[in-house]
């Protein structure tokens, strides 16, 4: 096919369009190296803050924010559910996002992303069901109902295993990670049921109390404790992932440097660092010596 | 406190969870780390070219 | 047309495709994914009887009367409605810590020949509304809501209120003067 003419004919030179520019910034962080210096700089700036909002946000929810006029204290429960189920749906966004990087740019730092992403937003969720079941006892009367709501959520669980084991599933890790990218991609199907599952039928759980459209219909001595222990969940959630990321980028250095030395036939320099080239499994996967 | 049992187990679920994410990155990280810095130093030392 | 942005247009034809199939598939089961049906809805259906179904709707103020079997089991009976139609609900057991009149309420259990309602279990649906109880207790003193008849007031009417209801609240003679413990912006 003949190249599209460029969008500017009067410039002699197109400047990079800011998607090529982008991508091209994506691509200098594919050079593991530069990633591993941001990322150990980046670590602490989502890792304290992460700490103390999350632990301020849970202690003012638990301790000072006021109980319900109908549910008691049993609305503090909120403060754990709430963001859980935020991070497991924005969880799941990034997931589907790096797949996408990944099937359709081959950015090999995605596929990583995606793999770690997988298993901290599998257990977000299943907090979320687990504290969703603890709190709809009490209220409802019920642990777990079959309305619109909670299938779809479970549903996003089983997602997030059924990538998790995707990527493990193939002797050759890029065909998992493949695999493991459509199904993610295909999966995100299930967010905007997820979120609009409340509006569209009718279900045990409530609506959204917190919408971008509308005024939030709680009370603000409520929302600054869930809005404060939902940001620092966020910043825990990413510097957890980032720090599975960061061991992940060193892990595959280490398995190629292995494995370079393994084919030239040299396991001296390995052997007395205490590893050996036979210590990788069937897929390239460290075994613990 | 209303309902305490299920409040305390929701809380308690979540510290649970944070402190074993955490700590299992935490451990993966330094292991990494350490072995890439055996590998590098052994790949160094004299008399062993990569 | 370049390798990546061919497997682009792939990626996007195909999330097109599956988006809309999963839009139709939604569309067509829009009756069975519903957890519970309205009384209106029960009752324009016809449900055979015997068949278990879920009605949901609010609790009709005044409606709520208890009563206990022979063998101590307690039985309530109140009516439950979506504004157009009411039905009666008999339940013999606990009900949740929630159930109160003007709650909404899913009970599971099936229509008699009476149009009377016969159910099996009974939840609470609370909504969206998060209040503290010294504001549920202004806003009922001042005469703005009953919790009986129906949601609260939207919360921008009165989250200002919190601080002007909170003194009088710690203060028994400014609660008694006319007007304090609603100061309405």
């Amino acid at each position: 096919m003949t190249p599209a003419p460029s969008p500017h004919p009067t410039s002699p030179v197109p400047r990079p369009s800011a998607f090529a520019r982008l991508t091209s910034g994506l691509h200098r962080l594919a050079n593991p190296g530069r990633f591993t210096r941001l990322a150990a700089q980046l670590q602490p700036w989502l890792t304290v803050p992460g700490v103390l909002l999350t632990l301020a946000g849970l202690v003012w929810g638990l301790v000072y924010a006021p109980a319900d006029w109908q549910q008691g204290d049993a609305v503090r429960i909120m403060y754990v559910h709430v963001p859980a189920a935020w991070l497991a749906s924005a969880g799941y966004a990034a997931l589907a996002a790096c797949s996408l990087v990944s099937l359709v740019w081959r950015h090999p730092l995605a596929d990583l992303a995606a793999a770690e992403i997988g298993p901290v937003g599998a257990a977000v969720t299943a907090l979320c069901l687990a504290t969703g079941s603890l709190w709809g006892r009490p209220m409802w009367g019920a642990w777990w109902v079959w309305d619109a709501r909670l299938t779809s959520v479970l549903v996003l669980l089983f997602l997030y295993l059924g990538h998790f084991s995707l990527v493990r599933a193939f002797d050759d890790p890029r065909r998992g990670y493949r695999a493991a990218a459509v199904l993610a991609l295909a999966g995100a199907v299930d967010l905007p049921i997820i979120k609009f599952s409340v509006q569209w039928w009718n279900t045990l759980h409530q609506p959204d109390s917190i919408t971008l459209t509308g005024a939030p219909t709680m009370a603000l001595s409520m929302l600054w404790p869930l809005l404060v222990t939902a940001l620092g969940m966020s910043l825990g959630f990413a510097a957890i992932v980032l720090g599975r990321l960061r061991a992940s980028v060193m892990e595959q250095r280490l398995r190629s440097l292995l494995l370079s030395r393994a084919g030239a036939g040299r396991r001296v320099a390995a052997r007395t660092a205490g590893l050996q080239a036979d210590t990788l499994d069937g897929r390239g996967e460290m075994v613990a010596p | 406190m209303t309902h305490l049992p299920f409040i305390a187990a929701s809380y308690g679920l979540f510290v649970l969870l944070a402190l074993w994410l955490s700590i299992s990155a935490t451990l993966r990280l330094r292991t990494a780390k350490r072995r890439l810095r055996a590998l590098d130093a052994a790949l160094a030392a004299p008399g062993v070219r990569p | 047309m370049t390798r990546k942005s061919r497997r682009l247009w792939l990626v996007g034809a195909c999330a097109l495709g599956l988006g809309s199939a999963t839009t139709l598939a939604l569309a067509a089961f829009r009756q069975d994914i519903v957890f519970f049906m309205a009384p209106s809805q029960l009752l324009a259906a016809e449900p055979a009887a015997g068949r278990t179904i879920r009605l949901g709707g609010m609790v009709v103020a005044g409606s709520l009367h208890e009563e206990h079997a022979p063998d101590g089991t307690p039985i309530a009976r109140f009516a439950v409605t979506d504004g157009q139609k009411a039905i009666t609900v008999r339940y013999a057991g606990i009900l949740p810590d929630l159930f109160r009149e003007g709650q909404s309420v899913v009970a599971l259990g099936s229509l008699a020949a009476d149009r009377s309602f016969r159910a099996s279990e009974v939840l609470a649906k609370h909504d969206e509304t998060y209040m503290p109880k010294d504001v549920a207790d202004a806003l009922r003193r001042s005469g703005k809501w009953d919790p009986r008849f129906g949601p609260p007031p939207s919360a921008a009417s009165w989250n200002n209120m919190t601080a002007a209801a909170r003194p009088a609240t710690d203060r028994p003679v400014a609660a008694d003067a006319p007007g304090a413990p609603a100061g309405r912006s």
